[in-house]
């Protein structure tokens, strides 16, 4: 026996790992593929990550923080309910996810192509790591670029130390270039649906090229850290990085492969139509598989992975009560928790402006958008939970029937008005009744931090709720949208605006390649009809035209901003346009809205200060925790302003 | 001192018996503490017979009768008889370990009859030490015993609730109130800060890879404590942590069959309700906080208590029987045990069946072999029951029907919630709609073969083979729409497996021998190998086809329900090849030394860092044995000692040297479903073992005849190359890599004793004490490159492992206070108000808002802890009473805090009923529930759940009988009968005194709440919404025949 466990002993203290990988397996081709594979996963750690997706847009002209927020919501308000610091969550996701992302592309890139990987699916790793220092350094400015074994290395040490590169430096080191490899190496359709394209790579390189060019313009002085000269380490101007900008998303337009716009805006939304030809990089979920969905789908936690962002734009709809009998001598939840593109799960954390539903969807007949992107309507489900009653009795004491319009959002100030007085408390959530309505009105003026039309376009939806109300407590299934088709035509039309030279677009968008006339095949796509959301019935109209006609002569910035916050409103661009533009404070300085009571009916003007030290966002705390270093060192590493 | 010490005349009994002339006859034999045979030879005198027994009439077998001043000497049989052949006028010393040496004269032939006092000191004991046994006596190293009889005067499933508050620096807390849950076990506190910092458990010799839930308290002889380095360093690798020694019980050599049954019985009974509010208390705060409004299914005039509605009486059952006997030459054991508690929660169950068995045989002169084998079948049911489920239900929203059936759910102001009560989950749970079960099968084998070698005088040659096996086995299923709002939410299953394969060969050569009789030399040396494997399988499914299949065909299931996530799915194998060498000196009983060396390898290193060699020493001095001493008849032994040793924490998980991908599963479109890999651990092939040193003094004594003993200790641990995961810097591209880093001192004071205060004799009153208290005082001592703070962890240096890190609540805001707006602008009158730390202004105001800077380090450890055990007897009867105390220290409950959601103060579900502020009453301890919130809960609501951590609890106060004192008067069969109170009372517990509820905590810091802690504050043990605590009456009986 002795002579057995003398023999053993070597063995014994072998290791061989049987459940687990070590990164030996990014030598092999399944490995390369596994780890790109990854590389798409983790888009769901950030888009659809309700926190990260707060900070993009509470604050802006879009959002602030509803009645249920937390000082997440009202830090990134900009007013006096909270401030953002080093230690805010919502601006430290993009560091805290992008780095292992961007190790993980190196990884693959250097055994990869020791391994004879096809270049093709290493493309898709340059794609994901220029991707991954594009958020960088928009949201931060200058970003290291060497992890710990040299710039854009695989780094395998565990290294406590860190220098940040400069925005020039980031953009021309590695940016750039991994979107020009990208471009040229990616297939025109993806390898898997939800694959990146030279689309994708055209788009995000032209989208580069013009923030750079903003950068470097740097018109309204907007300081940049670490301290660079606004120079081009290559030797171009601001005009010339402009003017690629245009040519790249022009090229991309008269290119568009698989990729095409929806007929209409209705269609681009619908949850049913998911992964449609004009969404060129989403992060992709599923209702068939937990596991590979990444969250449960019954009961989701409010955290990444799942897609959680819509809860939060999502006010408690449940609260509304209609009567059980004309005198209201009992009361029922009519509208209850579903899961349905118009309702899903209630957070009550973000809220729109009321100069989102008065001044940006000022026109709410001819162009679409405004029915495309919000609920404003919430109809009577109370016969999905198993409630067999014909007839509840609602405003005013009318009978109301499964489906019927509940409460609903007035598109503008009603010539009467509102009896908020008598119904108030009785609909419990402060909306009013209008003389002969069944259904409860709040007024635009009437929208406040507890009440407002709900986010649709990103609502949640599910094919498995059958006869009933579903499971509106998981997170939402669907993909969670990055980047579409028709910011192609925003890009473009900025760089025009911004000077540079226009030739006329060929092909299935033709058009004389100005920024008005990229701007008008969106509008144009906006003034088609095929179904009334908030009506819930057909509707077929073109009202292209009158779109059309509506364009001002003069497309500039603050009108494509304008452009771009109705097309993309609530899905999580506006800060970085903001920031790009350099017209944050100019567009967001104040706004209107009211209170978090039930009573509040009066709206609040409330002032931002936006300094231009914000327009970078803090280095986040657990990086300069994590760091070696003096306490001066660390204050230098951190953007100035912020302590 | 709590204990007075009175003394009471001790009458000594003589012997009555006259002998008469006898050959006196010296016979060979075994002593119960040794296998050594002595010589002999015969002589002329006196035949003294007698019967040797204890206090009780229990007869002492194995007790050394012996001729004083030679080496002739008989020992007692199993019924405690015994034979000797002495010379007139000559003096027998009877002894046995336990009890106090009596001596008698021999003044004629015939029977006698000796009554042997246990010993108030136990100095005489032999204690296991690893690798041996050694009398306490000449124990240089700092060991605590308990015997299994003292630990069973707390009945429990196992034995890390018997240890509870028993031995000084055994810290013992709970981690849950589930049926059959052990407890978290520290010895001398906790010193690494994110390896475990569980002791080594050894059963029989062999080191124990399952759970202290596995073995049946009923089987278990003794357990012994390693504290100290110079004890545990014959543990190497392993021994940082403390080594606990379990023994289990033997047969007697030359015993007689025996059977005895050990039972017991009782309910189980709330000890505290956790605190709601009723209906009209509800209302009152639903007014109050002016945010939420009834929802449809809630009234005023409702008042309705889910607790009571949801709770049942649970019982707790124990059976044991147990045969034993032996030969001449060999002995065995064999037993069964059952243990069953159905807890307060509808369901909810463990259920224990455990079958042991050991044999020793002697084979000849030379050899001897032995197994022991202790197997177990243990079931936990029902614990996805749990009170989180109801408690903060609204007590406004009835569950009936208005034709007194049951609602499904019922809509409050925040959402529809699934309706619970006993009767629902007792259905649920017999139609086999809702179930969770976890069954464990473990099995631990030891089994040992020993030769004398011949020619060597004292020399042995052992080897032990421990062989064991562990497997669990979990299966739950929950129906479509049970226990969530959504009628069609979709039926679950899932399963999981694991297996632990372990085993250990040791070989073991030891010398024992006494030189000139004063100097004893015992040395051991140990080559051991020892391996474990484990693997895990697990998986689940969604929309399974029919109720009937519950967990047991997940196949069933749509292929695309069904999950088998890489995550769940675990497998690892380590391996620990060691050399230990160990002398072990001492001269004339009263100068001893005892010096270590082991080396040790572990798989888990990377080659080239795998051995390590830990050395020890220790060193004792028995004054008491000194010449000068003889005279100084008040101290009956004192001993010094000292010693120093290293020892190291080897738990790092299997393969953390390689580096890890981590999977993330990913779908591209509906149907493509892939799995992407990233590296979320760096390979480190620098990593080595955190080893601590530890400095240890010791002072055992007795006193005044043996009637006061005790130990006192002084120790320092300092603790290095810390195995800690190191938060990288985002900017590496990886979160952490396992580093050696930082450092951590524990240093404290240890003091037991013990005493019989009244001693009356065997028909008298008599009255034992005893007492353990100690400290230890903890503190990072330095982090990962000279880092002061680790905020995300909560580590500070110069502060202890747990230490908080949040704002200190002073009070609340009053009308009166100046300033509440440039100290939180947006702050209301009657909300929480916190230290503030910042400059003031010249005119007073502060100099800036109140914010993250203010936050405070706060120390959580207690400031010292201990246990008492006392206890009276009269004539057949016995009291007993034993208890814990702790003071100071900051317990955690999450009920009060922001993480439970059942002090938002918000009224969006049933909140603990606290006094808190309104317009009215502003005298209280609670804030304003219309005040500002930070998430769902009042601004600084975490500081709520911070209380006094001190507490005083009797853990049973026991009432028995013997039998044989009156009823029974045959001396085999046995009987004695008892009843107990578990959990009767708690004093000078702030918690309590609030909240009516037991101090202890019941959850890790990551369990147990709405929002827990994060899994790194997990060492944080909190009082969360865990099945509550009970209060036990229990009747039972030992019986033997």
């Amino acid at each position: 026996m002795s002579l057995f466990l003398m023999i053993g002993c070597s063995k014994i203290l072998d290791e061989q790992p049987r459940a687990t990988f070590t990164p030996e397996y990014f030598k092999t081709v399944n490995g390369v593929e596994g780890g790109i594979t990854s590389l798409y996963a983790h888009l769901r750690n950030i888009y659809g990550q309700a926190y990260y997706y707060n900070a993009c847009l509470t604050g802006t002209d879009e959002n602030t923080y509803a009645q249920s927020a937390d000082g997440n919501f009202k830090d990134m308000d900009m007013s006096d309910a909270g401030q953002v610091s080093s230690t805010s969550f919502p601006t430290s996701i993009p560091w805290g996810e992008s780095y292992s992302d961007i190790n993980n592309a190196s990884g693959i890139l250097e055994n990869g192509s020791a391994v004879g990987i096809n270049p093709s699916l290493l493309a898709e790793a340059h794609f994901f790591r220029a991707f991954d220092y594009f958020l960088l350094v928009q949201t931060y400015g200058g970003v290291p670029l060497d992890l710990g074994a040299g710039e854009l290395k695989f780094n395998i040490n565990p290294v406590r130390t860190s220098t940040r590169n400069t925005v020039p430096e980031v953009y021309t080191k590695a940016i750039f270039p991994d979107l020009l490899t990208a471009i040229n190496d990616l297939p025109d359709v993806g390898r898997v649906i939800g694959g990146v394209t030279k689309t994708a790579a055209r788009l995000y390189l032209s989208k580069a090229y013009l923030t750079y060019a903003w950068w470097l313009q740097n018109p309204n002085s907007i300081p940049t850290y670490p301290a660079a000269d606004r120079t081009d380490p290559d030797g171009h101007d601001a005009a010339w990085y402009f003017q690629q900008a245009y040519d790249i998303a022009t090229t991309a337009i008269e290119n568009p492969a698989s990729f095409a716009l929806q007929p209409t805006y209705y269609d681009v939304n619908y949850a049913p139509n998911d992964r449609n030809s004009e969404i060129v990089l989403y992060a992709d979920h599923t209702e068939s598989s937990e596991q590979y969905n990444g969250g449960s789908l019954s009961y989701g936690s409010g955290g990444a992975p799942d897609n959680f962002a819509v809860w939060m734009l999502t006010w408690n709809y449940t609260q509304i009560r209609s009567g059980k009998d004309a005198s209201w001598s009992g009361t029922v939840s009519s509208v209850q928790r579903a899961a349905t593109q118009d309702l899903g799960r209630p957070w009550t954390r973000m809220a729109p402006t009321i100069g989102v539903i008065e001044n940006t969807f000022a026109d709410k007949t001819n162009d679409s958008r405004y029915d495309g992107t919000f609920v404003t309507v919430f109809r009577g489900n109370w016969q999905l939970a198993g409630d067999a009653t014909q007839t509840y009795y609602n405003a005013n004491g009318l009978p109301v029937h499964p489906g019927d319009p509940i409460l609903t959002f007035l598109d503008e100030e009603p010539a009467t008005a509102i009896d908020y007085s008598t119904w108030g408390s009785k609909s419990n959530v402060g909306a009013g009744a209008l003389p002969g309505r069944a259904d409860f009105v709040i007024s635009p003026e009437g929208i406040s931090r507890l009440r407002y039309p709900g986010l649709w376009k990103l609502g949640t939806y599910r094919t498995d709720n059958g006869e009933g109300l579903g499971s509106p407590n998981a997170g939402t299934t669907r993909p969670f949208n990055i980047a579409k088709f028709s910011e192609l035509f925003f890009i473009a039309a900025e760089a025009a605006a911004k000077g540079a030279s226009t030739t006329a677009v060929s092909g299935l968008y033709s058009n004389d390649g100005t920024a008005k006339g990229l701007i008008n095949i969106i509008r144009a796509r906006a003034g088609m009809w095929r179904f009334d959301n908030n009506g819930n019935t057909t509707k077929i109209e073109d009202n292209s035209a009158a779109m059309i006609a509506a364009t001002p002569a003069n497309v500039d910035v603050n009108y494509i901003l304008a452009e771009r916050s109705r097309e993309y409103y609530g899905e999580g661009y506006r800060w970085y346009d903001l920031v790009r533009t350099q017209k944050w404070a100019e567009l967001s300085s104040t706004y209107r809205i009211g209170g978090a009571g039930i009573g509040d009916h009066t709206p609040m003007t409330i002032t931002r200060s936006i300094e231009p030290y914000e327009y970078l966002r803090p280095i986040p705390q657990g990086q300069l925790d994590g760091m070696e270093g003096t306490d001066a060192e660390k204050d230098a590493y951190q953007n100035p302003g912020y302590n | 001192m709590f204990m007075s010490i009175s003394i009471v005349a001790q009458k000594q009994k003589s012997c009555r018996n006259l002998f008469r002339n006898m050959r006196v006859l010296a016979i060979a034999l075994f002593t119960s503490l040794s296998f050594f045979s002595m010589s002999v030879y015969a002589q002329t005198g006196l035949k003294v017979t007698g019967k040797i027994v204890n206090e009780s009439g229990e007869p002492v077998p194995n007790a050394s009768v012996l001729i004083k001043g030679t080496s002739t000497g008989a020992s007692s049989n199993a019924e405690g008889n015994f034979e000797i052949m002495a010379a007139p006028k000559s003096t027998l010393e009877v002894s046995s370990v336990g009890y106090e040496t009596k001596e008698l004269q021999v003044k004629q032939a015939g029977n006698v009859s000796v009554t042997l006092r246990s010993a108030a000191s136990s100095m005489t004991d032999v204690v296991v030490v690893g690798y041996g046994t050694q009398r306490k006596e000449a124990v240089t190293g700092s060991v605590a015993s308990i015997n299994g009889s003292t630990l069973r005067e707390v009945p429990a499933p196992n034995i890390t609730q018997s240890l509870q508050g028993r031995l000084a620096g055994v810290q013992i807390s709970q981690t849950s109130t589930k049926p059959g849950a052990t407890m978290q076990i520290l010895i001398r506190g906790q010193r690494s800060l994110t390896a475990s910092n569980n002791p080594l458990i050894v059963l029989d010799g062999i080191p124990f890879p399952g759970s202290l839930s596995d073995l049946d308290p009923n089987n278990v002889k003794s357990v012994d404590v390693l504290k100290d380095a110079s004890a545990t360093a014959i543990y190497g690798s392993r021994g940082a942590n403390g080594v606990i020694l379990v023994t289990t019980d033997k047969g007697q050599k030359g015993g007689k069959a025996k059977i005895s049954y050990n039972g017991y019985y009782g309910p189980q009974t709330l000890f505290a309700r956790y605190p709601m509010m009723n209906g009209p208390e509800f209302v009152a705060l639903r007014k109050a906080s002016g945010i939420y409004t009834n929802g449809t299914d809630e009234a005023d005039n409702v008042n309705t208590d889910w607790q009571d509605l949801n709770y049942q009486t649970g019982s707790i059952n124990s059976h044991d029987l147990n045969l034993s006997g032996g030969s001449e030459t060999g002995s065995y054991n064999v037993g069964v045990g059952y243990y069953q508690n159905q807890s307060l929660i509808p369901t909810q169950q463990y259920t224990r069946y455990a079958i042991r068995t050991s044999v020793d045989q002697q084979v000849g002169k030379l050899f001897r072999f032995g197994l022991t084998s202790n197997n177990n079948y243990n079931i936990s049911e029902g614990n996805q029951v749990g009170t989180g489920n109801f408690v903060g239900m609204s007590p406004i929203a009835s569950p009936y029907n208005a034709d007194g059936s049951l609602k499904r759910v019922v809509h409050l102001a925040l959402g529809d919630n699934y309706v619970f009560t006993k009767d629902r989950v007792d259905s649920l749970s017999d139609n086999g709609l809702w179930l969770n079960e976890t069954r464990g099968f473990a099995t631990y084998n030891a089994i040992y073969g020993e030769v004398k070698i011949p020619w060597v005088e004292g020399l042995k040659y052992r080897m032990n083979l421990g062989l064991d096996f562990i497997q669990g086995n979990n299966g739950n299923y929950k129906a479509t729409g049970v226990n969530s709002s959504n009628v069609d939410d979709p039926s679950t299953a899932g399963i999981s497996n694991s297996q632990t394969y372990h085993w250990t060969a040791e070989n073991v050569l030891t010398y024992d021998r006494t030189f000139a009789q004063k100097s004893n030399l015992n040395v051991t040396a140990l080559y051991s190998a020892e391996q474990q494997k484990y693997n895990s399988s697990s998986m689940s499914a969604k929309n399974i086809p029919s109720d009937d299949f519950q967990f047991y065909n997940i196949g069933q299931a749509n292929a695309t329900d069904i999950t088998v996530s890489p995550g769940g799915q675990s497998y690892n194998v380590w391996g620990l090849t060691s050399w230990m060498g160990r002398i072990m000196y001492s001269y004339d009983n009263r100068y001893m030394i005892s010096a270590t060396v082991r080396s040790d390898a572990s798989s888990r290193l990377a080659p080239g860092h795998q051995w390590h060699t830990y050395p020890a020493v220790s060193v004792g001095w028995n004054i008491a044995n000194e010449g000068f001493m003889k005279n100084i008849t008040l101290v009956n032994s004192l001993k010094l000692r000292a010693g120093y040793g290293q020892t190291s924490n080897q738990a790092i998980n299997p393969y953390q040297t390689l580096g890890l991908l981590s999977t993330r599963p990913y779908n591209f479109g509906e149907t493509n479903y892939q799995t992407g890999y990233y590296v979320s651990q760096l390979p480190n092939p620098n990593l080595g073992w955190e080893y601590s040193e530890t400095w240890n003094y010791g002072l055992d004594f007795s006193l005044l005849k043996n009637r006061l003993s005790g130990t006192i200790e002084y120790y320092i641990t300092n603790t290095k190359d810390l195995l800690q995961s190191v938060g990288l810097p985002s900017t590496a591209g990886v979160s952490s890599y396992v580093g050696n880093v930082g450092q951590t001192q524990n240093k404290g004071f240890e003091l037991s004793l013990n005493g019989r205060i009244i001693d009356g004799g065997r028909d008298g009153f008599t009255w034992d004490a005893g007492v353990n208290f100690y400290t230890n005082h903890n503190e990072i001592v330095a982090l990962a490159s000279g880092a002061q703070k680790d905020e995300g962890n909560g580590w500070f240096v110069g502060h202890n492992i747990n230490s908080l890190f949040d704002y200190q609540k002073i009070g609340l805001w009053q009308e009166k206070d100046a300033n509440l707006q440039a100290y939180e602008p947006g702050g209301k009158v009657g909300m929480i108000k916190v230290k503030y730390t910042g400059d003031f202004n010249a005119d007073g105001t502060p100099a800036r808002v109140i914010g993250a800077d203010d936050r405070q380090i706060m120390d959580a450890d207690p400031k010292y802890y201990g246990g008492f055990n006392t206890r009276l007897a009269y004539k057949g009867f016995d009291f007993s009473l034993v208890g814990i105390f702790q003071h100071g220290g900051i317990l955690i409950s999450s009920l009060y805090g922001s993480g439970g959601y059942l002090n938002n103060l918000t009224s969006r579900n049933n909140n603990v009923n606290v006094d808190y502020w309104t317009p009215e009453h502003t005298d209280a301890k609670y804030p304003n529930p219309a005040g500002p919130l930070s998430g769902d809960n009042p601004k600084y609501g975490s500081t709520l759940g911070y209380f006094d951590a001190s507490y005083l609890k009797f853990r049973t106060a026991s009432i028995g009988y013997d039998f044989n004192r009156s009823l029974i008067k045959s001396s085999t069969f046995r009987l004695r009968g008892y009843f107990t109170v578990q959990n009767p009372f708690v004093m000078f517990s702030p918690y309590n005194k609030e909240s009516g509820m037991d101090p202890e905590t019941n959850s890790y810091g990551n369990e147990n709440a709405a929002v827990p802690l994060s899994y790194n504050m997990r060492r944080f043990l909190t009082i969360g919404t865990n099945t509550p605590s009970t209060r036990n009456y229990i009747v039972g009986i030992n019986l033997s025949f």
